[in-house]
């Protein structure tokens, strides 16, 4: 693997230097506090449109932390954070207003887990489907009467699950239990699930975690597609630094709850403060 | 750019007279459906036709062919068919909330007795101060409110839902087990209230009510008008007429309730009960989606409450007992959680065990002690160890077979479509299901990687573990 | 104050400490499982029946000297709290212990079926009538007949036994929890069972004293029951177990304190409800006072100790 040298990497756009217009997340001074412990500390963060953005830095760094306020799970102590020119955290005086998750979900932003979290006794395909829920406007009356609205929704829902299905490469098995897949793959179904949100974002947390050398290659190369093909930005949150080496166009380091660095790959492989906070000795020496 | 991931857009595809237009095609092209199912699931179409045409048959069979044997064999009579239907009814409705949506409700019964209530209020003389008769069996002028049964169900239907609703508002978000308490403390004042609710002295503002009998009190509401359809009479008692109505009213909650599983509700509902958190984040309102699970689930038993006191022709706050309550799920357990067939089941051998078998074995040890000059066996009474029977069927099914007898279709799938060794050798189908909602990830081991137990693959390495620790992606939802 | 208030609140003071040694029991299993031992009422009324069959073994009637008395109720008590515990640590044994790890809701539901299978037991045992007990304690007032007050407020000797059993054994029970050995591996193991395996506490064994402690609480209570209320019948353990319940949630379940003040708290409302609204509400009252700590205010008066495991 090249170090640094990958196609994306002409520009590196900075937080606070790309055109409204083309941001699509754009956070700013986001700070979340659990309890005494500052766990994010006044981050600015931005995330243009069609980009691959990484999100790197020591344990307790406060990168889940970060990715949990974008996606609603948290409610930050204070910032504000929007999406595609929505609100999603508004802060104003001591009041902070956060959408709730599903609500984020709705406008856009689709995320895999650090430890996968499918619907293990729902098939591939049912899981597909739940992540086009919000999408889906038939209600409640229309399941039971199944009228015509129902029944075209759930046929169009169920091509595109299938379809999904079948560009992450599960195309096979639609009607298999989810837990009953293999681990690399469950890893691929997390992500077609949250591509079946509609995102213009997709956040995923680790999604390399446990899989061996080839299948990291192999995801990597995926994660180029999804932008490539599908025109998503992406955000990553990565220990695997050949990953987020290969295929960020910027890389920003969290420590301490506060941003330690930004740039591009190679920028940030030279800063010697992150070199001393997070790549250790053996980056170091290889820098 | 791809429109892999743009959302699906269906179109307004026509109101009424499409639907009209659709259900006609569709009861048009029913020989041809049944033709395509005999084909395809040979054994299970000629089993269910055979089961209604049983179902059908038996009433006329009781009074006719099994006349001279019904005294000799344990055969379920009218009253006996009544009840099994007015409990598969809750079954299926608790299904939805405990076996679909994964919310433990220990309280259902409050939710049949607002149904049977809002029938006896709305077809009896109880309001002797008015006289409202609609479409009813009774004459013209009759003291009180009598409205046409299929008007009432619907309504005992709407009822019950709304304090679903309002119940389950403000409780949803509790942890698993305080809900099943809360829901408990519920089924327990709604009784409470019926039989309470006597000589009410009350006064606000225009409402003046002095020593006004609203609920009948202990003795409750008598008489009831019997179901009648546009002038034909259901309800003759010991007739197995109300058994054909019970007949119409589960096929349609069988309907509703494969209709939703089989929807985008049934797979939030589903989502919600393996993982809420999960599910909130790929776009489910849980709250919202919990709700209706909680609310239509009640609403199944407002239906078997109306059904229930037009039949009996009277209500009574007794009736409605805790006991009620875990009867069903006791049926729901034993009949496999999250099966609409087998929770039928469940509660039809219930109720058919409780009041036809333990009863006619009574009636047998009486035979045989007179017989044998034994009289004291006449004494021991089979009927009270209902109870103990079903309280050992819970014990023993959550330790040895805890998918229940007709286990959900969901697992017999995927028998069939995973590699052999996977799915057999899989833990049993309670932990599969996940049927408590509330996860605890503090807890090790609770909410342990889906693939790491049974594949065996290496799992998240021990560093991104440590993190979780501090970072928790679900530590807690905040709101 | 109003004598008749006073009065109220010596009745369920009394009543009041009957809940706390059957809401221990709730709080204590609560505590190191996070199960709700639906059946632990019917062990209480199993235990009032094993008194009452004890105490009319040991011919215990009215107007037997003192000192006899007092030594056949100890006896009695002794041997309830002991079959009591051994039951409860049955039940543990065969409906909770296997579904460890099963979820959440399968030893709720083995609980349920436990606790049919018990109130059962008493049926068939007791039959279906309420069974009735001599007043042993006299139901003499203290105040007047040995203080010489001249009060209408009346604290029976009765009452007196109340508080002679039950406050001794909450005075033992938080001794045993706070400086024992195994009073440490129970909060241990309430906190984090598998960092107290990996720490060398028996969490089996550990879960199983904790069922001894709760089963030989319920005994006391009642033992208590028979000689304080008189009556006992199989359906008792029901209504008397989700008052006790009520009283952990109300104090905040795994809260020793909890339980002791909820129970406390909950007798009174009893008490004053009965006095002085409606005895037929009091149990709506009771759901209420249930479903709105639930909702309002989940962790109860005095906060939980596995609060922050929920």
């Amino acid at each position: 693997m090249t170090v640094g040298g990958t196609d994306a990497q002409a520009a590196a756009p900075l937080t606070g230097q790309v055109p409204e217009d083309q941001l699509l997340v754009r956070a700013r001074a986001v700070t979340k506090r659990f309890g005494g412990l500052v766990a994010v500390n006044s981050v600015d963060f931005d995330i243009p449109r069609g980009s691959i953005v990484s999100l790197i830095g020591p344990n307790g760094a406060g990168k889940t932390t970060f990715f949990n306020m974008i996606t609603g799970a948290y409610a930050p102590t204070s910032g504000d954070i929007s999406f595609d020119g929505r609100a999603i955290v508004t802060t104003k005086g001591s009041r902070v207003r956060s959408l709730k998750p599903h609500q984020v979900t709705a406008l856009g932003i689709g995320r895999t887990f650090q430890n996968i979290r499918l619907f293990g006794t729902m098939s591939a395909l049912d899981n597909v489907l739940v992540g086009q829920h919000a999408h889906l406007r038939c209600r409640w009356w229309d399941a039971v009467l199944r009228t015509p609205r129902n029944n075209a929704e759930e046929a169009a829902s169920a091509a595109r699950a299938h379809e999904l299905l079948e560009f992450v490469g599960l195309g096979q098995r639609p009607h298999a239990w989810a837990r009953n897949l293999p681990y690399g793959d469950q890893r691929r179904l997390e992500i077609a699930r949250a591509l079946a949100t509609s995102p213009k974002l997709l956040l995923l947390d680790e999604p390399t975690a446990g899989m061996n050398a080839s299948e990291t290659r192999d995801l990597t190369e995926f994660i180029r597609r999804l932008r490539s093909e599908l025109g998503l930005a992406v955000l990553l949150i990565e220990h695997d630094m050949r990953v987020v080496m290969g295929i960020s166009d910027r890389v920003t380091v969290l420590d301490h709850g506060e941003v330690l660095a930004e740039g591009s790959p190679a920028e940030v492989r030279a800063n010697p403060r992150v070199i001393e906070a997070y790549l250790g000795r053996g980056a170091a020496g290889e820098a | 750019m791809n429109t892999l991931t743009t959302p699906v857009q269906v179109g307004h595809t026509g109101g009424l007279r499409a639907w009209l237009r659709q259900m006609a095609s569709a009861a048009r092209g029913w020989p041809a459906t049944y033709r395509m199912a005999l084909e395809r699931r040979r054994g299970r179409t000629v089993l269910l036709t055979l089961l209604i045409v049983l179902l059908v048959a038996y009433p006329v069979l009781y009074q006719t062919v099994l006349a001279p044997v019904v005294r000799i064999l344990p055969l379920p009579s009218a009253t006996v068919m009544v009840f099994m239907l007015i409990f598969a009814i809750m079954a299926i409705g608790l299904n939805i909330v405990i076996g679909f949506a994964g919310l433990l409700d220990l309280g259902y019964v409050a939710f049949y007795a607002l149904g049977a209530y809002t029938t006896a209020f709305l077809t009896s003389p109880h309001w002797g101060g008015v006289s409202v008769v609609l479409f009813a069996s009774v004459p013209e002028g009759s003291p009180g409110i009598h409205l046409p049964f299929m008007l009432v169900v619907i309504l005992a239907a709407g009822v019950a839902a709304t304090f679903g609703v309002l119940l389950g508002a403000p409780t949803l978000r509790l942890r698993g087990d305080y809900l099943a308490i809360v829901t408990l403390g519920f089924g327990e004042i709604v009784p409470i209230f019926f039989k309470n609710l006597v000589n009410v002295t009350f006064s606000f503002g225009p409402i003046q009510l002095v020593n006004a009998n609203l609920t009948g009190g202990p003795l409750g509401i008598n008489p009831i008008d019997p179901p009648s359809f546009f002038g034909f009479k259901f309800g003759v008692i010991s007739g197995f007429n109300a058994v054909y109505l019970g007949l119409i009213l589960i096929i349609v909650a069988i309907v509703i309730a494969r209709n939703l599983e089989r929807s985008r509700m049934g797979r939030a509902w589903m989502a919600v009960r393996e993982d809420e958190i999960a599910a909130e984040m790929m776009g489910v309102n849980t709250v919202r989606t919990k709700l209706l699970a909680f609310g239509l689930g009640a609403a199944f038993a407002g239906i078997a409450g109306a059904y229930q006191a037009s039949y009996q022709g009277a209500t009574t706050s007794d009736f409605f007992q805790f006991s009620t309550s875990i009867l069903v799920v006791v049926m729901i357990i034993l009949g496999g959680i999250g099966n609409i067939w087998g929770v039928i089941a469940g509660a039809v051998v219930v109720q058919y065990v409780d009041k036809t078998l333990l009863p006619w074995a009574g009636q047998r040890l009486t035979d045989i002690g007179n017989v044998t000059g034994n009289p004291a066996l006449g004494d021991i009474n089979p009927s009270t160890f209902s109870f103990l029977l079903f309280g050992i069927a819970l014990v023993a099914m959550m330790r040895f077979r805890p998918e229940g007898f007709v286990p959900s279709r969901q697992r017999a799938a995927e028998m069939h479509t995973a590699p052999p060794g996977q799915a057999l050798g899989s833990i049993g189908l309670i932990e599969k299901e996940g049927l408590v909602p509330q996860l605890d990830p503090t807890e090790p081991g609770g909410e342990a990687d889906p693939g790491s137990a049974e594949m065996s693959v290496e799992g998240p390495a021990g560093e991104t573990k440590a993190e979780h620790r501090v970072d928790v992606t679900d530590e807690e939802m905040p709101r | 104050m109003d004598e008749q208030v006073l009065q109220t609140v010596i009745i369920g003071l009394s009543n009041g400490l009957i809940y706390a040694l059957v809401a221990l029991g709730y709080t204590l299993v609560y505590g190191i499982l996070q199960l709700i031992n639906f059946a632990h009422g019917e062990v209480f009324m199993l235990g009032s029946m094993i008194a009452l069959t004890l105490l009319m073994a040991l011919g215990v009637t009215p107007g037997m000297d003192i000192v006899t008395t007092i030594v056949l109720i100890v006896v009695v008590l002794l041997i309830t709290m002991t079959i009591s515990a051994i039951l409860n640590v049955s039940i543990e044994r065969v409906a909770y212990r296997p579904l460890r790890n099963a979820p959440k809701l399968a030893p709720l539901i083995s609980a349920i079926g436990m606790s049919f299978i018990l109130q059962n037991v008493g049926l068939l045992w007791k039959g279906p009538t309420s069974l009735g007990f001599l007043d042993i304690i006299p139901n003499t007032n203290v105040l007047t007949t040995i203080f010489g007050l001249d009060t209408v407020v009346a604290v029976s000797y009765k009452q007196l036994f109340v508080a002679a059993v039950t406050i001794p054994l909450l005075i033992v029970l938080s001794w045993f929890v706070s400086k024992t050995r195994q009073g440490k591996a129970m909060r241990a193991t309430a906190q984090d069972p598998d960092t107290a395996g990996l720490m060398g506490i028996d969490v089996n064994r550990t879960i199983a004293i904790t069922f001894v402690i709760a089963g030989a609480l319920a005994g006391a209570a009642g033992l208590v029951q028979i000689l304080y209320n008189n009556t006992t019948v199989w359906s008792l353990g029901f209504r008397f177990g989700l008052n006790a319940f009520t009283s952990a949630v109300l104090g905040g379940i795994g809260n020793l304190q909890g339980a002791v003040l909820g129970g406390i708290v909950l007798g009174l409302i009893n008490a004053f409800s009965d006095r002085y609204l409606a005895a037929q509400w009091t149990n709506a009252i009771v759901f209420g006072v249930l479903i709105a700590v639930l909702v309002f205010r989940p962790s109860g008066l005095l906060g939980q100790q596995a609060a922050d495991r929920a």
